[in-house]
C-alpha cells in the first residue's frame, strides 16, 4: 500500500519556512488550491474547522490535516517538510515538522478515510519517516512515501 | 492412634504443598490451577495412590465452610464501584441466567442420560453456577486487562450465583427425596426463595455492619483481628442459615459490606482472607478429587461429556444472552461472558448432596458433574486469554508499571503511608510536583534519608514515603509509573486522531459525515458518546459513528470523557460473533430494515423524477488500490 496516488511529486514542499500551525496550515491551503483550483480561503477555511475538532497532530512530529471539499474533483494529497518544527498542538506535544494535508470530495466518504488511514499508516513507519526528514529532495521524498513499508502486513 | 495423627497430618500436608508448588506449573502455563488441585487429589485417591476417602458428609461439611470462607473473601475483594457498575446484569445472570441453565442443561440430561425429568434438573442445577474462585482466579491471574464492565460483571455473577445453585439443588434434592413431581414446585417453593434470599440479604448486609463496627470499636491486638473477622464472616454465615435464609449469600454480602465499609487494618484482613481463600480452595478441590471414583468415570464419560458441550456451547450462552439482553452490551462482550463460565468446586460440592439424601443412582449425578467441572475448566479455563484476545476485549494498560509498597497505619481506617521507588521517565523523575495534599514526608536517596522539601527533584531509584488519605492512590499512580509503552496495537486500539470530547457533534458530522439521528444535533460529542454507551462511558469503549468510531481514551473521576480518539477504518471486531444481539442490536437492524423499504421507495420516486446524474469520479483509484491491500 503506498500514497502514490493521493499524491504527486508537484504537490511536496520538501522544505517549508513557516513559524507557526496557522501559517503552515495557509502555505498548506495555499498550494493546495493551486493544485486543485479550488480557492485557497475554503480549503484553509475546512482544514482549520476539522482542526477545532481536535488537532490533527498524531504524535512524532507528524500532523495529518484534513477535510472534504465540495467541488474537488478527486482525493488530492499536498506535503510538507518544515525547516522548523512548529508547534501543533499535538497529543504529545511535541512539534510538528511533516504535514501531510488530505482533501477529499464530499462524496467520498469511506474512501477519504481510507486513504487518510493509509497515510497514517505509512507515517507511523519510523524508517520511512526517518528517510523523509533526511532530505530535501521533492522526489526523493515522493519516492519514500510511495514505498510500501517493509515491516507492515497490516 | 497417636501415629495416625502423624500419619494423616503428613499425608494431607504432603498433598497441600503439592497442591502449592502446583501453582508455579500453573502460573507457567496458564493452567488452571483449580484444575491441577483436583488432579492431585484424583491421583491420590482411591484409583490413584489408593488413600481411600468416601466420607461424603465429611466432604460436604468441610467443602460448604470452605466455600463461605471463598464467597466472603471474594465479596471482600469487589469493590462497591465494580459491584454498582455489575450489579444489574450479574444479577439477573445469576438467577435467572441459573434458571435457564438448570432448566436447559436438565432437558439434555433427560435425553442423554434417559434420567426423568426432574432428576435432569437436579443435574442442571448442580452445574448451574459459575465458580467464583476459578473465575476470579483465572481473570486476575491471566496477566490481561479486562474490560471493566465484563470483569465486573463477571465477578459479581459468579460471586452471587452459588446461593440460587443451591437453593434449587437442595429444593429438588428434597422434591425428589419425598418422591415429589412437579407439583411440587409450587408457589411455597418460590416463596421460600424470596424468603431465603432475603434473609441472606439482610443478614449479610447486618453482619457486615456489625464487623466493621466491631473491628474499629474494639481495639483488638493486631494479630488477632483476622480470625475475629473470620469467626464473625463463618457466624453470619451459620445464623442466617440457622434461621432459614441463605447463608451462603449472607456470607457474600457481608464481605461485600465489610470490604467497602473503611475496616480497621484492611490490608491485613485482606491478605488473611486471601490465604484462608487459597487454603479453602486447596483443601476443598482436594477432598473432592478424594472422594471421586475415577475408575467409575469411563462408562458415564461419553454421555457426561455430552452434557459438559451442551452446557459450554448452548446452555451457558443463552442464558447470558437472555440475562444480558435488558442491557446493551456488546456481542462480543455477551460472547465472552458466556465463554466464562468456569464450573469448580461448587458444582461438585452440590453433586454430594443426592449422595447424602440416598437418590436413586446419587453416584451418577455425582461422576457426570464431576467430569462437566473437568471439561469445563480444561476447555474454558484454558481459552481466556485467547478468547479475550480474539473478541478485542483485551485492553492495553492504562500506564506503565508502578513500584509501590503500601503500609497501613495503626489506628486509622482513612490514611496510608505510601512507599514509591521512582522509577526512570515517570513524571515526577521528569519533575513533575507532587500535590500537596499527598503529604510528601520522606526521600530515601542512596540510602541517606532528608525530607522531601529539601531533595529537590526526584531521581531515579529514589524512595519516597507520603501519607496519603485513602481517596486518592489512583492519582498518585499516575504520577510515579512508567510512562505506558504505545505499541501499533495502541494505535488502532485508541484511534488514529484526538478529538475534543466537548466539542459538538455537528462539527464532527461536518468532518467525518456520519449520520445524527433526530435529537443529537445540539449534543456534544461527549454527551452522545456516553448516550450511545447506555447512560455510562468508560475506558477504552468504542462507539460506532456512521464510517468511524470513537474511542474513549479517558474518563475522570467522575466518569466523565475527557479524552477521545477517533478511528477511521473501523476494524470489524475481530471475531463477529453472529448470535448475542442486544435488544439496541435488534432494534436497528429492524429499523434498517425497514429505512431500506422507505429508502428504496424514495429511490423509485427519484427514479421516475429525473435521472440520477453520474457521481463524480472521485472513487475510481483509491478503491482499486485498496483491493489489492485490504486494510
Amino acid at each position: 500500500m503506498d500514497l502514490s496516488d493521493l499524491i504527486e511529486v508537484p504537490a511536496i514542499m520538501p522544505a517549508l519556512k513557516a513559524n507557526s500551525k496557522k501559517q503552515v496550515l495557509q502555505l498548506l491551503a495555499e498550494k493546495a488550491a493551486r493544485i486543485t483550483g479550488l480557492p485557497e480561503r475554503e480549503i484553509f477555511d475546512t482544514v482549520l474547522r476539522r482542526e477545532k475538532l481536535g488537532s490533527t497532530g498524531v504524535g512524532n512530529g507528524i500532523a495529518i490535516p484534513h477535510g472534504k471539499i465540495p467541488g474537488i474533483r478527486r482525493i488530492a494529497g499536498v506535503f510538507a517538510r518544515l525547516e522548523q518544527p512548529v508547534d501543533f498542538d499535538s497529543l504529545d506535544d511535541q512539534p510538528v515538522d511533516l504535514v501531510f494535508l488530505l482533501l477529499a470530495p464530499e462524496g467520498a466518504g469511506a474512501d477519504h478515510l481510507k486513504a487518510l488511514s493509509r497515510i497514517a499508516r505509512v507515517l507511523r513507519d519510523a524508517d520511512t519517516v526517518a528517510k523523509i526528514r533526511g532530505t530535501s529532495d521533492a522526489a526523493a521524498i515522493h519516492a519514500f512515501l510511495s514505498q510500501t513499508p517493509a515491516s507492515h502486513a497490516a | 492412634m497417636v501415629d495416625a495423627i502423624y500419619i494423616v497430618t503428613l499425608v494431607s500436608m504432603l498433598l497441600v504443598l503439592l497442591a502449592t508448588f502446583s501453582s508455579l506449573i500453573a502460573f507457567r502455563f496458564g493452567a488452571p490451577l483449580l484444575l491441577l488441585f483436583l488432579a492431585i487429589g484424583l491421583i491420590a485417591g482411591v484409583d490413584g495412590l489408593g488413600i481411600a476417602f468416601d466420607n461424603g458428609p465429611a466432604a460436604y461439611f468441610v467443602g460448604s465452610l470452605a466455600l463461605a470462607l471463598i464467597l466472603f473473601d471474594s465479596g471482600f475483594g469487589t469493590s462497591i464501584h465494580a459491584f454498582r457498575q455489575a450489579a444489574g446484569p450479574a444479577v439477573v445472570a445469576a438467577t435467572i441466567g441459573v434458571l435457564i441453565t438448570a432448566g436447559l442443561v436438565g432437558a439434555a440430561a433427560h435425553y442423554i442420560l434417559g434420567v426423568t425429568l426432574m432428576e435432569g434438573l437436579l443435574l442442571g442445577a448442580i452445574v448451574a453456577s459459575t465458580d467464583a474462585a476459578a473465575v476470579f482466579f483465572l481473570l486476575r491471574v491471566g496477566g490481561i486487562n479486562i474490560r471493566d464492565r465484563v470483569r465486573s460483571t463477571l465477578e459479581v455473577e459468579s460471586g452471587s450465583n452459588d446461593p440460587m445453585a443451591i437453593f434449587l439443588t437442595i429444593v429438588l434434592v428434597q422434591i425428589i427425596s419425598s418422591g415429589g413431581g412437579f407439583e411440587s414446585l409450587s408457589v411455597a417453593v418460590l416463596l421460600l426463595f424470596f424468603k431465603q434470599m432475603f434473609l441472606g440479604v439482610l443478614f449479610g448486609m447486618a453482619g457486615g455492619l456489625m464487623i466493621v463496627g466491631l473491628v474499629n470499636r474494639l481495639r483488638m491486638e493486631r494479630g488477632l483481628t483476622p480470625i475475629f473477622v473470620l469467626a464473625l464472616s463463618l457466624l453470619v454465615f451459620s445464623l442466617a442459615g440457622a434461621v432459614g435464609g441463605s447463608g451462603f449469600l449472607a456470607v457474600y454480602v457481608a464481605g461485600l459490606s465489610a470490604g467497602n465499609g473503611s475496616i480497621r487494618s484492611e490490608g491485613t484482613i485482606r491478605r488473611f482472607l486471601e490465604g484462608v481463600s487459597w487454603l479453602s480452595q486447596i483443601i476443598m478441590f482436594l477432598l473432592l478429587g478424594l472422594l471421586a471414583t475415577p475408575s467409575q468415570f469411563a462408562s458415564i464419560a461419553l454421555p457426561a461429556a455430552g452434557i459438559a458441550f451442551f452446557l459450554i456451547f448452548v446452555a451457558r450462552p443463552v442464558a447470558v444472552w437472555v440475562s444480558l439482553l435488558p442491557f446493551n452490551y456488546q456481542r462480543a462482550e455477551t460472547g465472552f461472558i458466556a465463554w466464562v463460565g468456569l464450573r469448580g468446586a461448587v458444582s461438585i460440592l452440590l453433586a454430594i448432596l443426592p449422595v447424602l439424601y440416598r437418590l436413586d443412582h446419587g453416584m451418577l449425578y455425582f461422576n457426570t458433574a464431576f467430569i462437566v467441572v473437568l471439561i469445563s475448566l480444561v476447555v474454558q479455563g484454558w481459552t481466556i486469554n485467547p478468547v479475550a484476545r480474539r473478541l478485542g476485549l483485551v485492553v492495553p494498560p492504562r500506564i506503565g508499571p508502578v513500584d509501590k509498597v503500601e503500609l497501613e497505619l495503626p489506628g486509622t481506617a482513612h490514611h496510608e503511608l505510601l512507599a514509591y521507588r521512582v522509577v526512570a521517565d515517570s513524571p515526577v523523575a521528569r519533575g513533575v510536583r507532587l500535590p500537596r495534599w499527598a503529604r510528601p514526608s520522606l526521600v530515601i536517596r542512596e540510602g541517606k534519608s532528608m525530607r522531601y522539601q529539601f531533595a529537590g527533584r526526584l531521581r531515579a531509584g529514589d524512595y519516597v514515603y507520603l501519607f496519603i488519605s485513602q481517596r486518592y492512590p489512583r492519582l498518585l499512580d499516575r504520577l510515579f509509573a512508567s510512562p505506558a509503552p504505545v505499541a501499533e496495537d495502541d494505535v488502532e486500539f485508541f484511534g488514529a486522531f484526538a478529538i475534543d470530547p466537548t466539542r459538538p457533534v455537528t462539527e464532527l458530522q461536518a468532518a467525518y459525515g456520519p449520520e445524527l439521528e433526530p435529537g443529537e444535533e445540539d449534543k456534544t460529542i461527549a454527551e452522545l458518546m456516553r448516550d450511545r454507551l447506555g447512560g455510562r462511558a468508560e475506558y477504552a469503549d468504542r462507539v460506532a459513528f456512521g464510517p468511524v468510531e470513537l474511542i474513549v481514551r479517558d474518563v475522570d473521576e467522575e466518569g466523565r470523557i475527557v479524552s477521545v480518539g477517533i478511528s477511521l477504518a473501523p476494524e470489524q471486531p475481530k471475531a463477529q460473533i453472529p448470535l448475542f444481539l442486544n435488544l439496541r442490536d435488534m432494534r436497528d437492524l429492524l429499523a434498517r430494515a425497514f429505512g431500506r423499504k422507505k429508502a428504496e421507495a424514495r429511490e423509485q420516486e427519484a427514479k421516475a423524477g429525473h435521472e440520477e446524474p453520474e457521481p463524480a469520479g472521485a472513487d475510481d483509484e483509491p478503491s482499486k488500490a485498496d483491493a489489492e491491500h485490504p486494510l
